[in-house]
Order: structure tokens, then sequence, then C-alpha cells
């Protein structure tokens, strides 16, 4: 029985020595940022909410105000049609949505905006003109915030061009 | 288990078959095991030849596998293959320490080895580098998982022999031995498991002539959505409710066939491989696109097993030349490979950014197929052995040529032509029975001219209708890559403990995606751009082992250090692109200088004739700690964990053959160091239970096996599985069952 013993001591040492390594590692001391910006456009005066429906040819202002924990980046938007109902909002309410339809000229808008340096809140305002010869239906308004370190967050609203 | 055992043995140090006897004892040993450099490793093979022991023949080619490097070397064999199936080969491996898979779904997967992957790790199968699975996450290995008799794991840089993209570890799929003389048999595998509705079907035939031998495969696998213990998933924000915990779209189906032909007098062996594995698999239809989808439920969940939009499609076809030559104290062995790997990723259309909303008919690709590759690659591995005294000489050189061609409406990597080659040296030397010590050098040569891509449509209104101002994604370019590297080990094996150690450099040349992408990947919603610039990813590496064996033990630890100077990274940026990225997050091709260190460790204790435990601990640290993200870990890191194992070989038999009983207890630690995009995953308790046994049917074994994967249905997420970005957990509860008939 001896040297079970004396292995049941070597494994007992290699044992400690792995679990040493396992609860020991803290190799670095920066802070890191592991929280995600957000999105808010609940507040009133932020436009499009869920199911919004916007007149084609006229200006609306989008409004949101995105926070950050250390610094924020920048943010996109995306306006595209979901005359095929492909896509689903992040919002509870589900819109009434028009019949699957193919698109012809569907409005399209892609932009993004960084941030300027330094801030933790931001508050979004851009004036949007949706030109008059589009395809009226259901779109999809994606709001898209990163923060410096390169989190994302992003939201997804139903809208309607009349 | 007592054949294979012997084997093992025999690896260890070959003896005659006629001694087997005196080594019953090592019945004890796992069916796995780390093999150290054996203390007469430097014994000439001229004298060594094949040992036939019972049904194994013990071939060089296994002999010649112990000579490798001071680096920690472990293999598993056909018989923890069976007993341990997973949906893919590497699922199956994932019980070793040290390694862990990048699942995607059902079928697929790739391998981490101490959490680097991709094309980090080298897969080598009938002695050629397996070309095709290293565009992204996403794509597996297209092996046929029962085409595999063992497999050999090189954990650590293995540059010198494998060339350079090994630098964090190789997984050698090793070929069959040599029938008997004047054999023949056949073998035929079903197997059933309860989650996926998997079937899967294999029959193999060989036999040997006096000099001539074959072997064929054909292999058949069906599989329908995979289930979750969980009814609703959130992909971002966005949730997804899902029909019985079903995994919208994720069946799949897999045809491989394979046909060796091999010629084999006095020292001279040949053998011809060819073969091809075809896999259809459906990709997460509510997590794929520009942003996360609703899709046509009613439809999805109508049918288990129909693979509709989207979904990937690839075929790769193998033909390989194995030849080998022996004279006076030379070994020579040549291998010539050639590859095509066919890959097709299919979805509908999606308008992404400026593309027209519906899609042209004058463009000649269908409107479904967002992506093609086809990529050939012939290679070349040249090889010399020399044993002298003391010295065990080796020389190597390795070609390659690959050719890869794109199509489908998406872009993300270009069509690239890339030819490299590598020379290296290497001298074992054995200064006494106890001490071994090597050194090796090796210099490599790539040039890789990357291919000019403009967009098909335009991108901005003043470009409208002049195609050729679209915009170019990818600019024709070459970058040529010249390294050497090298590296120092030594085995002192004083006793029932054995020590090694391995200190070198590693090298890795950029690849196409890493260098020239420019385009949404439309599995991540994300943009990401290659970074023609980029130097060579340069590793260094110091390897530890220690191993102490006796009667009832059986210990090993094996730490690591490694640092990189200048890791390839895919950093995700504060920035949006809207012209090529259509609006998505940019992610760019980065370097950092990286450091990580771990170990794995196993304990096995054979308490008594028919009981015995096992402990397998991994972890591993990797830091960034320069860059954009310094501070952060490397993606994909596994979390620490540790699998418990009881295995019970009652000595009854009830006219049973070798029964089994086996249970696996893993606990895996949360995982707390991420990155950007990733989360932080809790820790989970698993419980798997194995058992089984062997029947004769008309004379021929017949042996059953039983596993229950994930026995309390435990929902948990798997840190480095593909869709761990959308919180979908893992499989739940299967049963699975397996018949293997040998004839």
């Amino acid at each position: 029985m001896k040297y079970i013993n004396r292995n049941g001591i070597f494994s007992t040492c290699l044992f400690s020595i792995f679990v040493f390594l396992v609860t020991s590692c803290q190799f670095n001391e920066d802070e890191q940022d592991l929280i995600l910006p957000e999105i808010d456009n609940s507040f009133s005066g932020a436009f499009p909410s869920q199911c919004a429906v916007i007149k084609r040819g006229e200006t609306f202002v989008f409004r949101a105000v995105f926070k950050d924990n250390v610094e924020l980046g920048s943010y996109s938007l995306d306006v595209h049609h979901n005359f095929d109902h492909h896509s689903h909002s992040t919002e509870v309410n589900d819109c009434n949505m028009d019949p699957v339809k193919t698109a012809n000229n569907p409005y399209l808008l892609i932009e993004s905006f960084p941030i300027p340096e330094g801030l933790q809140s931001y508050e979004a305002v851009m004036e949007i003109t949706v030109p008059e010869d589009v395809d009226p239906g259901d779109y999809h308004f994606m709001i898209k915030v990163t923060d410096k370190e390169g989190w994302q967050t992003l939201k997804g609203i139903s809208i309607k061009l009349d | 288990m007592f054949i294979e055992s012997i084997l093992l043995v025999s690896l260890i140090n070959p003896v005659p078959s006629g001694e087997n006897s005196t080594n019953v004892q090592m019945d004890a040993y796992p069916i796995y095991a780390q093999i150290q450099q054996p203390k007469d490793s430097t014994i000439n093979k001229e004298t060594i030849k094949t040992y036939e022991l019972g049904q194994v023949t013990v071939s060089d080619h296994l002999e010649q596998m112990i000579k490798e490097e001071s680096s920690n070397i472990s293999f598993v064999r056909k018989d923890f293959l069976r007993k341990n199936r997973g949906n893919s080969l590497m699922k199956t491996m994932e019980r070793l320490p040290g390694i862990s898979t990048v699942g995607i779904g059902s079928g697929t997967s790739k391998p981490l080895i101490r959490g680097l992957g991709f094309n980090q790790v080298v897969v080598l199968t009938n002695g050629i580098k397996h070309e095709g699975q290293q565009w992204g996450a996403d794509h597996g290995l297209e092996l046929d998982q029962y085409n595999v008799d063992q497999v050999q794991i090189i954990k650590g840089p293995a540059s010198i022999s494998y060339g350079s993209d090994a630098i964090a570890g190789v997984i050698d799929i090793k070929d069959k031995p040599v029938p008997d003389r004047g054999s023949q048999g056949g073998s035929l595998i079903l197997n059933a498991k309860s989650n996926t509705a998997w079937l899967g079907a294999s029959a193999n035939v060989y036999g040997r002539r006096e000099k001539w031998f074959y072997d064929m495969r054909l292999s058949y696998a069906s599989y329908g959505d995979f289930k979750v213990p969980a009814d609703t998933v959130y992909v971002y924000d966005f949730g997804v409710a899902l029909d019985q915990g079903k995994v919208r779209n994720t069946a799949g189906k897999e045809f491989d066939w394979s046909v060796k032909l091999g010629y084999l007098e006095g020292p001279l062996k040949n053998t011809l491989t060819a073969g091809r594995v075809y896999m259809k698999s459906g990709f997460f239809a509510n997590a794929h696109g520009l942003e996360p989808r609703n899709v046509n439920e009613e439809l999805h969940d109508s049918a288990n097993r129909d693979i509709l939009l989207p979904h990937q499609e690839v075929g790769h076809f193998k033909l390989i030349d194995q030849f080998s030559y022996r004279f006076e104290k030379h070994l020579i062995e040549a291998d010539f490979g050639f590859q095509l790997n066919e890959r097709k990723e299919w979805s509908q259309y999606v308008n992404h950014g400026f593309m027209p909303p519906n899609y042209p008919d004058e463009l000649s690709y269908p409107s479904t197929l967002e992506r093609s590759f086809d990529k050939k690659v012939f290679s070349m591995q040249l090889r010399d052995e020399w044993f002298l005294d003391q010295h065990q000489l080796q020389f190597g050189l390795s070609g390659e040529w690959q050719m890869n061609e794109i199509g489908g409406w998406g872009f993300l990597i270009p069509a690239y032509q890339k030819v490299s080659f590598g020379l290296y040296a290497l001298d074992k030397f054995k200064i006494n029975d106890e001490w071994q010590i090597q050194g090796a050098l090796r210099y490599d040569h790539s040039r890789i001219a990357i291919e000019a891509y403009q967009d098909w449509f335009p991108s901005t209104e003043e470009q409208e209708e002049q195609p050729s101002n679209y915009l170019y994604r990818s600019q024709a370019s070459t970058r040529t890559f010249n390294s050497q590297v090298w590296a120092l080990g030594f085995n002192y094996a004083p006793g029932k403990f054995s020590f090694k150690g391995n200190i070198g450099t590693g090298f890795r040349v950029p690849i196409a995606k890493e260098l020239g992408a420019n385009g949404v990947n439309y599995h991540y919603y994300r943009y990401e751009r290659g970074n023609a610039e980029l130097s060579p990813e340069r590793s260094y590496q110091l390897d530890l082992g220690g191993t102490l064996k006796e009667d009832q033990w059986l210990v090993t630890f094996s730490p690591f250090f490694n640092y990189f100077s200048n890791y390839i990274y895919l950093s995700p940026s504060a920035e949006y692109d809207y012209l090529y990225g259509a609006g998505n997050q940019v992610f760019n091709y980065t370097q950092s200088e990286v450091v990580r260190f771990g170990g794995e460790l196993s304990v096995f204790h054979q308490i008594n004739k028919s009981m015995n435990i096992e402990l397998l601990g991994e972890y591993v640290y990797s830091e960034q700690v320069s860059g954009d993200k310094k501070g952060y870990t490397l993606p994909f890191s596994p979390p620490p964990s540790v699998l418990l194992n009881t295995t019970y070989k009652p000595l009854w038999t009830l006219g049973l053959g070798k029964p089994y009983l086996a249970v696996d207890y893993r606990l895996t630690a949360k995982q707390e160091q991420i990155v950007p995009p990733e989360k932080m995953t809790p820790g989970y308790r698993l419980v798997d239970l194995r058992f089984g046994a062997e029947l004769n049917l008309f004379d021929s074994p017949l042996q059953l096996d039983f596993q229950v994967r994930n026995l309390f249905n435990t929902r948990y997420l798997n840190h480095t599985s593909f869709y761990r970005l959308i919180d979908l957990p893992e499989q739940g509860r299967s049963f699975n069952i397996s018949f293997q008939l040998d004839i």
C-alpha cells in the first residue's frame, strides 16, 4: 500500500497546482468594459415608435437617446421594406401588416453617424424626408448603437409608410 | 479492450505476439492515453517491421507516431470513438482534456485545441492536410466519422513537421493498418439518436491477397432538427418561439464513400485513396440574414427532416497517394494529394444595402445562391527518416498549390491562388537510456495572389448604370511570406516517472479571409473587413509534461505557456459601414500581442480488477496585452472544466463479451473572460451514461453500445458554440444506440 499513498500525495500535489492555476489567474489589472450600450426610445418625444405611420413626401424627426457606462461609439439607422414579412421587431406589440407584396421602388435608408467623443449619453435627432415616389407599406426601422469597445445593441421597430 | 491495451503497450514497447501475457496488467490503462516518448525510441525501424497481435496489426506507421516530437501527444482509438460517438468526429473527441469544439447545429463542428482553432489547427487525413474547413466558424470539417480508425492529437505547436498552420496543434487522423495476408472482412455500423432523430449507417469491406489490399466504405446519415430544453430563445433581443424545443431548420444529411487500393511488397508500400464526403445541413432559420428574422414557422415546423433555406451544401473530394520505401537505414515517405472542396451557401435573396430590391434575371447565379467556394488543393509531402546510432534524423519537404474560386450574389472572401513550400530538418539524439534531446529547424515560403472583385450593383447614386465604376470589394494584390521556425525538446524518463519539454517558435501565414474579407457575414449580422497588410502570426511556446505510471495509477500533467507577438484577431469596432457593410457593425482583422497559459491534468486509477476512476481537467487563460482590445481575452476561450469518470467492467459476463458501464460527470465553470461581442456563460454540470457489451452473432462479434447524453436534460450554454451569441441552449437528453457487426 505504500506506493499508493505516495502516489496519492503526488497526484494531490499535481491537482493542487492545477487548482491553483485555475483560481489564481487574474492576470490583468485593467478594468474591462463588459456592458452593452442602451437605446432609449420610450420617452415622450422619441420617434418613431412601434407601429408609427409616416406619410410619404413628408419629413419626420428621428429622436432617441443612447447611453453607455463608459463611452459611446456610433449609431446606425437602417430603414428597409418588410413587404415579404421577413423581419420581426423587438417591440412586443405587433402591428397590422399589409398583405405580402413584391417591392417595386422601396424606400431605403442606410446611414451611420459617429457620436462625439467622450459621451456617456447622447440624444440623436435627425430629420428624415421620405420621398414621395417610394412604395407604401410595411417597413422596418433598425436602430443600432455601439460603444467605444465595440459592444452593440440593436432595436427593430415596425413602421408603415402611407 | 484487451487487444487494444496490448496495442497500446506494444506501441510503447513493441513485443512479439507470443509475449502478450507479461503485459496483462496493462489492461488497467484507459482507452486513450498520453504517450510518452519511449525510452527505446531510437530502435532501428528495420528491426521492428510489423507485429501482429491477434486481430490488430501494429505497423511502422503507428510505431513512427510515437517517435514524434517531445510535444504533448495523445491519441484515441476506434474503441473510444465507438463508445463515445457524438454527432460528428470532433464532438466525440470533446471528452479529451484540452479539446473543445465550435459546434454548428447537429452534424457539424470544428476542433479547438486549448482554445485555438480554425486555421490554427491542422487536420490531417491520410497524411495530407485537410483543406476546406477554414473559412469561418460556420464551416465544419468534411470527414466521415465512421471512417476513422484512430486519431493522434498534438497539443501545442507542431509547425516543424506539419507546416506553419499547426501553430495551435494537430489532429492527425490515422490510416487503418494494412489487413493481414489472405484476410477478408467487413463491418456494418448502424446508429440512432433520439434527440435529432439521427439514423446513420456505414458499411465497410476490406481484404488482402498477397501484395494487394483494398478497403471500401459507404456511409449515410440523416437527422432532423435538434431539440433543446427551451421553448423560446432570444436572437439578440428578438424573441423566437420554438415549436417543441426544436431548432428550426437544423436538419441535415450526409453521404460519404471512400475506396482504397494498396500494394505492399517488402520495403515498399503504396496506397491510393479516393473518397468524397457530401453534407447538406440547415442553418437555424431565425438567425441568418441581415438581421434576426421572422420566418415562415408553419412551413418550417410542419416537417422535422426537411432542409429549407438557409442551408449549406458541401462536397469534399480527395485523391491521395501515399508511398513509402525502406532501404538501409532510411525510411522514405511521399504523400501526394488532390482535394476539391465545393461549398455552397443557399439562402433567400435579401437586398442588402444598395442591392436591387428584386434579384436581376440576368445574373448567372440562381437567386438563392448566396455564396459559393470552389477550392482545389494539390499537396505534396516528402520525408526521409534516417536512423543512425544515437541519432534519428528527419528531413522533409512539403509543397502546396491552392486555387479558390467564388460565386453567388454575396461577397465575403476573395478568389485567390496560393503557392507554398517548406523545408525542415529534425534530429532526435539519444544521450542515454534516460535522456533524449531533439532540435529542429524549418523554413517556409508562401505566396498568395488575391483576385480583384467588383460589386454587380451600384452603391451610390453617382455610379448608376456604370458597371465599370461599381465598388471594388477586393483589389488584386500579392503577398509573399518567408519564415524560419525552430524547436528544442527533451525527454527524461527515470523509472516510473517521465518528463518532457518543448520550446519553440511557430509561424502562421495570414489566410485569404484575414487579408481580403470585405463584406457582410450573414451568420453574424456583421461586416468583416480584412487587412492586406497583416504580418504573419508568430508564437513562442513552452510546453511541459510529466507522467507517473505505476501498476494502478497513470497521472499526467501538461502545462503550457504561449506568447504571440502578433495574433491575428477579428476585432469589433465602434464603427458602422453603409457602403460595403450595408449598415452593419465593422469587425476588423487586427493584430495584437497575446499571452496564453494553462494545462491539462489527467489522473487514472484502477481501483480493482473491474473498476476504475478517472479525472480529466483542463484550463486555459488568454489575454491580449496590446492593441484595441488590451486586457480582453480571445474569442472562443473555453472555460475550465473537470470530467470525472467511473467505469465498471464486471468480471461476470452472462454470455456477453466485455460488458461495461461508465458514468461521466462533467463540471464546467462559468466563463467570465469575454471579449465583444461574446456573452458570459454560466457554468453547468452534465451527466452522460454509457454501457454496452459484445454478442456473438453467427460467429461474428456484434458490438452494442448505448449512450444517454445529457441524462438530466440540463439546459446549458456552451461558450464555444457557434450559436452561443444568440443564447441557444445545447442539445437536451438524447438516447443513442449503436450496433457494430464485424464479419
